[in-house]
């Protein structure tokens, strides 16, 4: 309890509190622009975190993915163009009330669902994430070790298009992870005898390279196919029923905020499935259970409710699996977790453990970001509004230049300037052959973890195969990720058929 | 080219590098077996397994399919040359042009650093930058180059304390 105390103390400091702030903030603006994405946001600011405490760090970076994610319905509704993908069910209704000239109307309405659902999730992580971690502690190695391979299934098996593209990438990410000194005989591995490679490729480096730089790559590309094809944000009516949502409709809406929010939490707990998939089932839903279902798509606020509350729900709950196995299950958690062992630690149960003060502290900064994302989307919508009409000509070179400084910046290398533009060129080419960049990211950022419980369970078992046989726990983790890799494969044989 | 025809290239050359890897890289950079745990040759030659076995899977199976004169589903024998697609990743063709000259001019701008300092080469890579996207207005190109480079300077340098060879 005292911990609990301290810990929420930490997360009102007046440093916790502003970094919070300008995370949230930060993530608004740059969800807001078409093209650059909370992961993206995350990797680019992640070098930045070296400089700040562990809290104001984990904080500035949680701020900055709850902001992105309501950043992206801006765009959305404004321009018919998600910041991100997740926003893409909101265009549907937000986008014709823009041309109805209720553009801020439909904002307000993304930004009260996006809250909503933001805090309900917050609210379950914080009240389950502890009392789960206590009972993941019981997981051996044999356990962590049949976990992460799950996991790594799971992700490979839905980020891609087939789960052969999406293993490759996957086991690409874990022979890249392995580049540096091995664990155990602590000798250089897989370095071609380059000093630079023994400690290892950081994750800033790989990371800008396959989330920003070649993201920006292509969208260059596209910007040279369609030129000229940039639209300018509509403006609003000044009628007051056109700009606010009254208590009537937005309470109107509460058994869809709920509906979305828990799917959101469901769809974010499960490793691989991420916030574009709930907000698509929870405007399903929300279409079917609706007694006006012919007026979503033409500009209903229950449908922008229910993708803005499903894909906002997605944050917290996403952390679950993360601060209690050590499991990312999107990209996003991905790059928390990085940011996590950036800062010396290692998300999974151990976490509250050995770090309770600061976890608590985090779920403190959690709930604060969700009240600055309220008040700042309620008195700076109209300045963010602004971002999404930044040029092309002007936002790509600073990004790019922005991707070279933030990969030196971490520590002060040019070796890991040239590792981002490489990754930059792998990330090009993994995209456009449709390879998942997300499951090669988090095999990247997993082996280490992978590969010490393999470690433990070979010196454990000596050798015996069996040993899985006497953990039921780990030997149905095991069956589940056979299931999955033969399941995948049937279904896509299936398909050609 | 094809995408079906693309993609059997890449697996070729996957199937290629992890046939290299496993006979060459992995046994000659890899230390030896200590004598307990597990071999550190282990997990790569596994990954690099999986590689070799899936760009095998997917190298038969396409030629299993032009064989029987069947073709893959629309959206894998197809590519959208012009860019449109309806997913995040969809995009046309490798432009290696356009890739080569973004490339180019950011590897220019890392031997600069190195060689002119940041200033100087920090300022002809966003003017170079600011053209290749499209940019035509001068004084624009100029200004924004100036603050960016100015900005960044003085947060890197003074902000974070991190040594950058001005010039």
């Amino acid at each position: 309890m005292e911990m609990i105390f301290a810990g929420l103390m930490d997360s009102l400091s007046p440093v916790s509190l502003v970094f919070v702030f300008v995370g949230v903030a930060t993530g608004v603006a740059v969800g807001a622009i078409p093209g650059i994405n909370g992961p993206m946001a995350i990797a680019l600011f992640i070098p930045l975190t070296y400089y700040m405490s562990p809290l104001a760090a984990i904080g500035f970076l949680v701020g900055l993915n709850k902001g992105a994610f309501f950043g992206g319905a801006i765009s959305a509704v404004l321009l018919r163009t998600p910041g991100t993908p997740e926003a893409a069910a909101t265009t549907w209704d937000g986008y014709p009330l823009t041309e109805q000239g209720k553009g801020e109307k439909a904002l307000r309405m993304a930004l009260y669902s996006s809250v909503s659902g933001d805090f309900i999730s917050t609210t379950v992580l914080v009240l389950i994430a502890a009392p789960l971690a206590t009972v993941a502690l019981y997981m051996g190695p044999p356990e962590m070790f049949a976990l992460i391979s799950l996991a790594l299934t799971v992700i490979a098996g839905i980020g891609t298009k087939s789960i052969s593209r999406g293993l490759v990438a996957a086991a690409g990410g874990l022979l890249v992870g392995m580049i540096g000194t091995e664990p155990v005989t602590a000798l250089p591995r897989l370095t071609f005898d380059i000093y630079r490679l023994e400690s290892g490729l950081s994750l800033i480096p790989v990371a800008i390279g396959l989330l920003a730089f070649s993201e920006i790559l292509i969208q260059l590309e596209r910007l040279k196919l369609h030129a000229g094809a940039e639209e300018a944000a509509r403006s609003f009516s000044d009628k007051p029923e056109d700009k606010f949502v009254s208590k009537k409709e937005f309470f109107g809406s509460t058994k869809t905020l709920l509906r979305a929010s828990a799917i959101g939490i469901g769809v974010g707990a499960m490793p691989g499935l991420g916030a574009p998939v709930a907000s698509f089932l929870s405007y399903d839903q929300a279409l079917k259970r609706s007694k006006k279902p012919e007026e979503f798509g033409k500009g209903r606020l229950e449908g922008i409710a229910s993708s803005e509350a499903a894909n906002s729900a997605v944050v917290g709950a996403s952390l679950i699996p993360l601060f209690v196995l050590g499991i990312p299950g999107n990209l996003a958690v991905a790059m928390l977790m990085g940011a996590f062992m950036i800062h010396g630690m290692m998300p999974g149960p151990l976490l509250f453990e050995e770090n309770s003060r600061l976890m608590y502290g985090v779920f403190g900064s959690l709930v604060i970001a969700s009240f600055f994302l309220l008040f700042i989307g309620r008195f700076g919508l109209k300045l963010f509004c602004k971002a999404v009409q930044i040029p092309s000509v002007v936002l790509y070179p600073v990004v790019i230049f922005t991707c070279i400084m933030g990969a030196y910046l971490g520590q002060s290398s040019m070796f890991d300037v040239i590792v981002m533009l490489v990754f930059g060129v792998v990330g090009y080419f993994m995209r456009k052959f449709d390879f998942s960049y997300v499951a090669f990211l988090i095999g990247f950022i997993l082996v280490p973890e992978w590969e010490r419980a393999l470690q433990q369970v070979v010196i454990i078992s000596q050798f015996d195969p069996y040993l899985f046989f006497r953990r039921p726990v780990a030997l149905l983790l095991m069956g589940l990720t056979f299931f999955v890799i033969i399941r995948t494969f049937l279904a896509g044989v299936r398909k050609k058929n | 080219m094809k995408r079906v025809q693309r993609d059997m290239l890449a697996y070729v050359l996957i199937a290629l590098a992890s046939v290299l890897l496993l006979i060459w890289a992995i046994p000659v950079y890899t230390p030896a077996y200590p004598g307990y745990g597990a071999s550190p040759a282990l997990v790569p030659n596994v990954a690099v397994s999986v590689m070799l076995v899936m760009a095998i899977l997917a190298i038969v199976r396409s030629v299993v399919a032009s064989r029987r004169g069947t073709t893959l589903s629309e959206e894998e024998s197809t590519y959208p040359e012009d860019g449109s697609g309806s997913g995040f990743t969809q995009v046309g063709r490798v432009d290696i042009v356009h890739l080569a000259k973004f490339m180019m001019s950011a590897a220019l701008f890392v031997v600069g650093i190195n060689t002119i300092g940041y200033i100087a080469s920090a300022l002809g890579f966003l003017l170079l930058l600011q053209y290749l996207v499209g940019a035509r207005n001068p004084v624009k190109i100029v200004i924004l180059s100036v603050v960016a480079v100015a900005l960044m300077y003085v947060a890197m340098r003074y902000g974070f304390g991190v040594p950058i060879p001005g010039y």
